[in-house]
């Protein structure tokens, strides 16, 4: 399918910046809709219902038949690719599949939305405001639209974006043609359904990885297109060669491809923070954690923006190295080199996911999951992601503390599997708990608490050599709640004093368990509801920033239903002053 | 040969008046002088309503001022260009009145000065660092939500209700600006950033002013980085203002959808209207901020006494005194001082900085007397549960309230009641207390 390659902005020799992309093969209904997926074309500001698009045979080719030539798209104008509804139907839908398949072909299995439905629905022109948010109350990615100024609004009819033909104002800047926007926010979605719980009042880096894991999809899925990497990397001479200083740091840092969404970011400055992060330019400090910026979510997640987008600079420029000839490289392949890095370390970053906690995440959990899971699928890592991963971590002073992930092979003790079905366990949620109970020393889980296996969820990976692993991911959780007096007894918690003695607390643990594909228990990674440090700094960054309401601490950060994403990419750094 | 020296007056009480508007501001200011060497002075802070008490109405209030001053007050100050600190001097019932006063000094926010151009950023005209259009930015922002007020019905609920309360607040009040630039005029009208020497003691003697807000652009670029104050983000909009096409449909009422629109696509489009509103309610709420924050925030010395008056300054206006100011060391000092705040922005949750709070809690102030009050209603702005954006903020009047001795507020007063009145000596280690209600 055809598709912005960046955002109208981002433009090349012939234009708009297009690409042409393969699209996951399903069966298309008008919308389109497919059995992720359905496009909904309303408009809640001018309430205005556009038809369902009908993608034309071309546009739509069924799998293995199609190419650029035949999608009548592809040779459309700018003005008419920009004035077209159905165009824009295809391409938040195409990138929004592309985005779910980033992650489905990383972690090995379908992936369950967070709410109740299997369609997620995508609204291209919700609302007239410089927003795009993914709303589960919804089931919806709603994208906004900020309509033409005045001058080309009343040429098309009296300030409406619909002109009486049915044609879009080419001139309004669409959140639904920023690919970096689609991608953010289907990565949103994806991961709620991978950790709904992150969505849970937790510590400052739970947010601040569901802003920065969106930016790095976007980020790194724009490498799977070539004809844009080339583009962006800049003219080629006669021979097809670029000066290898096209890589360098500097270049790359002013490069569109190393920052997010320029249209939307500069026709509206404030407005949408993830739209305008140019991540690569942070300078790294191991002292960051006293610099007040950063407990705003999106500042902070611009540090595993970073930490991604330095190692992939690193690694980009070690592989150019090698094919460097006088001063030159071929752009063929140097844009090859940068896409292959991109893949690794999107995978690397996806397939970490399911090694991570299901409460509680911090930063350094993404670190040792991410080197835990590739080490599981890239034994040797010949060409140093996992080194230069943590190497960028560090320089941020994050470092993964040993056992972060307990192996349990190593442990010293052996798991008990009396009675368990080792087919059950790959499914039955109750068979994982029944392990969980044979198993409470081994995996120091105090079962004075409550404890709840909430997913357990198969998948097959294949690396990069061809190794296949099959494992299976069990997540559960256990919560203690209380009066501050109460947790006071239980576990030593000191609830902060702006809280009222009457006020229901929450705390969380809980954990994740890999299995093989034999049903053996591999790997641990736990956040111990025992650990009262972190509680305590859980709690006092909730309070400190008023994310509790007046009834419940630890229960609800007090946000509108389905509007947390509307209001994070708003960021409020002044939350703390606030009552 | 010249007579003997004139003793300059001593001051000898300051009294405060907090009328009751109900959802708006009206301070009254006295100083008396000692013997009555000189007649009592009185400043005017702000006057309007959004929302009246029940049993009064802004012109008996007028005429409440008038006998108190004695035909009006000397100085006026309006912290902000929103209709529920300004309704009061034009256009509300109040001219026979009103239009009487002959203040001789008007205090008002550089921002409003009508003979600085729109892209001003500061009061000394476009020069200095930082956006440009500020000023502009505001008033298109006000004809959005002129629109905006006028699609949604009066009857509105919920949310609704919530988003047009928030777009009439932010209504230009044209015949108060017209009063208030016509004082200006007859009178002496300043326009007055951080930092800037406020010599009201020539109309006030003995009475010092330290002007800490609102900053200008040149000052604290930051203030036109919010992006209701820059004009573009407006002019995206007008298009759509202009075709009344942000009448968002009730709960439950009729939209555009096709009758015949069955499935998913109906169980969306009905709704869609929640997430419009929000939509709608933050575009607003962008402006209500840009404006508060285009308060006035005055630290009044009056002899021993410090009073503490802010408008509806929020943090992006504090911070620079608290944080930025390169003399913020000093500011603070003063502020730690304050024996009466007038509690900004009607008690919000985001217009007492808890810096600012903070300040009055530390060990070595924790125990000194602080008297506050604020000037609210309830059920103006209620919220929605669980989003702590009720008016006044739960929270923060129960912290005023420990800290306070005492919080008064108008939601307190009896109906019918017009005021409740503190006073305190201007010299020696007293407090202010209630006088009368």
């Amino acid at each position: 399918m055809t598709i912005v390659a960046q955002d109208p902005s981002v433009t090349g020799e012939q234009g708009m910046l297009r690409a042409s992309v393969p699209v996951p093969a399903d069966r298309l209904e008008p919308g389109p809709r497919s059995h992720r997926f359905q496009v909904i074309d309303y408009d809640a500001t001018a309430r205005v219902l556009l038809p369902p698009a009908t993608l034309t045979p071309g546009t739509w080719q069924s799998p293995g038949s199609g190419d650029a030539e035949h999608d009548p798209f592809w040779d459309r104008s700018d003005t008419a690719l920009l004035s077209d509804p159905a165009f824009h139907a295809q391409n938040t839908y195409a990138i929004a599949a592309r985005t779910l398949a980033v992650f489905e072909s990383a972690i090995g299995r379908r992936l369950n939305w967070g709410f109740l439905g299997h369609e997620l629905y995508l609204v291209p022109h919700a609302m007239a405001e410089a927003n795009a948010y993914y709303a589960d109350d919804v089931r919806a990615v709603l994208f906004g639209y900020m309509p033409a100024r005045v001058r080309r609004a009343t040429r098309n009819g009296p300030g409406l974006r619909i002109a009486r033909s049915g044609r879009l104002d080419p001139d309004a800047v669409y959140t639904c043609l920023s690919h970096d926007v689609i991608a953010h926010e289907t990565t949103h979605a994806v991961l709620d359904g991978l950790r709904p719980r992150f969505l849970m009042p937790g510590l400052p880096d739970q947010p601040a990885f569901h802003e920065g894991l969106a930016d790095i999809v976007a980020l790194l899925s724009v490498f799977s297109m070539p004809e844009v990497v080339r583009s962006l990397l800049g003219q080629a001479d006669l021979g097809g060669r670029i000066a290898d200083r096209s890589v360098s740091d500097e270049d790359l840092k002013k490069n569109a491809l190393f920052t997010l969404a320029e249209q939307v970011g500069s026709a509206l400055k404030d407005e949408r923070g993830s739209a305008l992060r140019d991540s690569i330019t942070l300078r790294p400090s191991t002292r960051w954690t006293s610099n007040p910026r950063y407990n705003e979510p999106h500042f902070r997640g611009e540090i595993l923006v970073w930490i991604i987008l330095e190692t992939l600079a690193g690694i980009w420029r070690k592989r150019l190295e090698d094919i460097s000839f006088a001063g030159s490289v071929s752009l063929a392949r140097a844009a090859e080199e940068g896409a292959t890095a991109a893949q690794h370390l999107l995978g690397m970053c996806v397939r970490a996911i399911d090694y991570l906690p299901p409460v509680e995440f911090e930063f350094p959990d993404f670190l040792a999951a991410l080197l835990v899971s590739d080490a599981e699928i890239v034994p040797d890592d010949k060409h140093g992601y996992r080194v230069a991963v943590r190497g960028a971590f560090a320089r941020w002073g994050i470092a993964d503390a040993d056992n972060h992930i307990a192996d349990l092979s190593r442990s010293g003790l052996t798991a008990v599997y009396r009675n368990l079905s080792y087919t059950a366990l790959r499914s039955d949620t109750d068979e994982v708990f029944r392990f969980i109970w044979e198993n409470l020393e081994l995996l120091q889980i105090d079962p004075r608490f409550y404890i709840h296996v909430e997913h357990v969820r198969p998948s097959v990976r294949v690396g990069p050599d061809g190794i296949v692993i099959a494992e299976t991911v069990a997540e559960y959780i256990q919560f203690l709640e209380g009066t501050p007096g109460a947790l006071s007894r239980a576990i030593g918690l000191r609830v902060p004093g702006a809280v009222s003695p009457g006020t229901r607390v929450r705390v969380l643990g809980g954990g994740t368990i890999v299995f093989d594909e034999f049903g053996r228990a591999k790997y641990h990674h736990r956040k111990d509801i025992r650990d009262t440090g972190r509680q305590q700094r859980r709690l006092s960054y909730l309070v400190g920033n008023g994310l509790f309401d007046d009834k419940a601490l630890g229960v609800s950060d007090g946000m509108p239903a389905g509007q947390r994403f509307a209001i994070l990419h708003q960021p409020d750094a002044n939350r703390k002053e606030t009552w | 040969m010249s007579g003997p020296a004139t003793q300059p007056p001593v001051l000898a009480t300051v009294r405060v008046r907090m009328y009751q508007v109900g959802f708006g501001d009206c301070f009254l200011l006295s100083f008396e002088y000692a013997g009555q060497a000189e007649p009592a002075r009185h400043v005017l802070i702000d006057f309007g309503s959004r929302q009246l008490a029940a049993g009064l109405n802004l012109a008996d209030i007028a005429g409440e001022i008038d006998t108190r001053t004695g035909g009006g007050p000397d100085v006026v100050v309006l912290s902000h260009r929103h209709q529920d600190h300004m309704s009061g001097f034009g256009g509300s019932g109040t001219d026979a009145v009103v239009g009487r006063w002959k203040p001789r000094l008007v205090v008002r926010s550089w921002t409003e000065d009508p003979a600085a151009p729109a892209d001003a950023t500061g009061p000394a005209g476009p020069s200095g660092p930082g956006g440009p259009g500020l000023r502009a930015g505001l008033d298109q922002g006000g004809a959005f939500a002129t629109a905006l007020s006028q699609a949604i019905a009066a009857s509105a609920r919920g949310l609704r209700a919530d988003v047009r309360e928030l777009a009439l607040a932010q209504l230009a009040n044209q015949a108060a600006i017209d009063r208030l630039n016509a004082w200006s005029r007859t009178g002496q009208g300043v326009y007055v950033s951080y930092g800037q020497p406020l010599a009201l003691d020539a109309v006030v003697p003995g009475v010092q002013v330290h002007v800490i807000g609102p900053p200008t652009v040149a000052q604290h670029p930051a203030v036109a980085k919010e992006r209701a104050t820059n004009p573009e983000y407006w002019q995206l909009y007008q298009g759509l203002a202009a075709t009344g096409a942000f009448d968002p449909a009730a709960a439950g009422g009729p939209t555009a959808t096709d009758e015949r629109l069955v499935g998913p696509a109906r169980w969306l489009v009905e709704r869609l209207q929640g997430p419009q509103l929000r939509s709608l309610l933050r575009i607003v709420t962008a402006l209500d901020h840009a404006m508060n924050n285009t308060s006035v925030i005055l630290l009044i010395q009056a002899g021993d006494r410090r009073l503490l008056f802010c408008g509806d300054a929020q943090i992006e206006n504090w911070e620079y005194a608290l944080t930025f100011a390169p003399d913020r060391q000093a500011v603070l000092e003063l502020l730690r001082g304050v024996d009466l705040y007038k509690v900004g922005h009607h008690g919000s949750r985001n217009a007492t900085p808890r810096t600012l709070f903070n300040l009055w809690t530390e060990a070595a102030t924790r125990d000194r007397a602080m008297i506050a009050l604020m000037s609210t209603k309830k059920s103006v702005f209620p919220g929605t549960p669980g989003s702590n954006t009720e008016v006044p903020r739960e929270t923060l009047v129960t912290a005023l309230g420990q800290r306070m001795r005492p919080l008064l507020s108008t939601m307190d007063l009896q109906p019918g009641v017009s005021h409740v009145e503190v006073a305190a000596p201007a010299f020696g280690d007293a407090e202010f207390t209630e006088v009368s209600s």
